[in-house]
């Protein structure tokens, strides 16, 4: 049984950070694209809503990964261990940083990109120069964020496969 | 939408099979298995009720251990309900 939960959940693993990983990823550049008028057909906007309807629907599929991973480790006895601890308490730092930060980032660039597609007339030349600054910086960020996230999961991946301390297995 | 109703039945099938696999049989691999399927399920059904839905009320309901999806459901779709 330990071996099917330990199956169920590296595979959930793989299958729900990986996407999430290259998706947020690839996003800002996408975003950036859609945001500052180098998308004549409109195709980057588009790739970057569902870039962004990928990392949410992941994001929420991912709950399986920690859930089934505590309860593999309940099955080894190993919950006290400090590796898994540490480990638990970085998917917890990476989990907030998606749901916390680069989710509503995403969101923020995305609806700021669509602003000057609509055709605001309220928006004039200066105001123009200041909301390209403000993209330029949330995008930039958001890379920032996402980098942080996929480090923090590399972190714990390998924190897993070395396991610091424990005495069960290689 | 469908998401929600899928994990909803999860939670609630995934719970009723383990209080009836804990009254009766006691199976230890039905809970081993059972227990993190239905946690999963739980987590899901609040992440997604947070998601789609702004209302308090909703939002809260969705954290009911058990039926906590269901009565979203009833909450948000009663046209889904009786389609």
């Amino acid at each position: 049984m330990t071996k099917l939960l330990l199956s169920v959940h590296v595979l959930a693993a793989i299958l729900t950070v990986g996407p999430i990983a290259v998706a947020a990823s690839i996003f800002p550049r996408y975003a950036r694209q859609a945001a500052f008028d180098e998308d004549p057909g409109g195709g980057a906007a588009g790739v970057a809503r569902l870039l962004h309807r990928i990392c949410r629907g992941y994001a929420v599929a991912g709950v399986a990964v920690p859930v089934f991973g505590v309860a593999t480790g309940a099955q080894l006895g190993v919950l006290t261990d400090a590796w898994l601890i540490v480990s638990l308490a970085l998917t917890v730092l990476a989990a907030g940083v998606l749901v916390l930060a680069i989710l509503p980032g995403q969101q923020r660039l995305l609806t700021s990109a669509a602003a000057p597609v609509a055709g605001s007339p309220a928006m004039t030349k200066g105001s123009t120069g200041l909301v390209a600054d403000e993209r330029r910086a949330l995008s930039a960020r958001l890379a920032a964020r996402t980098g942080i996230f996929n480090l923090l999961w590399a972190i714990v991946v390998v924190l897993m496969i070395v396991r610091p301390g424990s005495t069960t297995g290689a | 939408m469908r998401a929600l109703r899928i994990a909803a039945a999860v939670e609630a099938g995934s719970l009723a099979v383990l209080l009836g696999n804990l009254v009766t049989v006691h199976t230890p691999a039905i809970t081993s298995l059972g227990g993190p399927l239905h946690g999963t399920a739980y987590l899901v059904v609040i992440a997604l009720t947070w998601l789609g839905s702004a209302a308090p009320g909703t939002r809260w309901r969705a954290a009911i251990p058990g039926i906590g999806g269901l009565l979203v459901l009833r909450r948000i779709g009663p046209d889904r309900e009786e389609a």
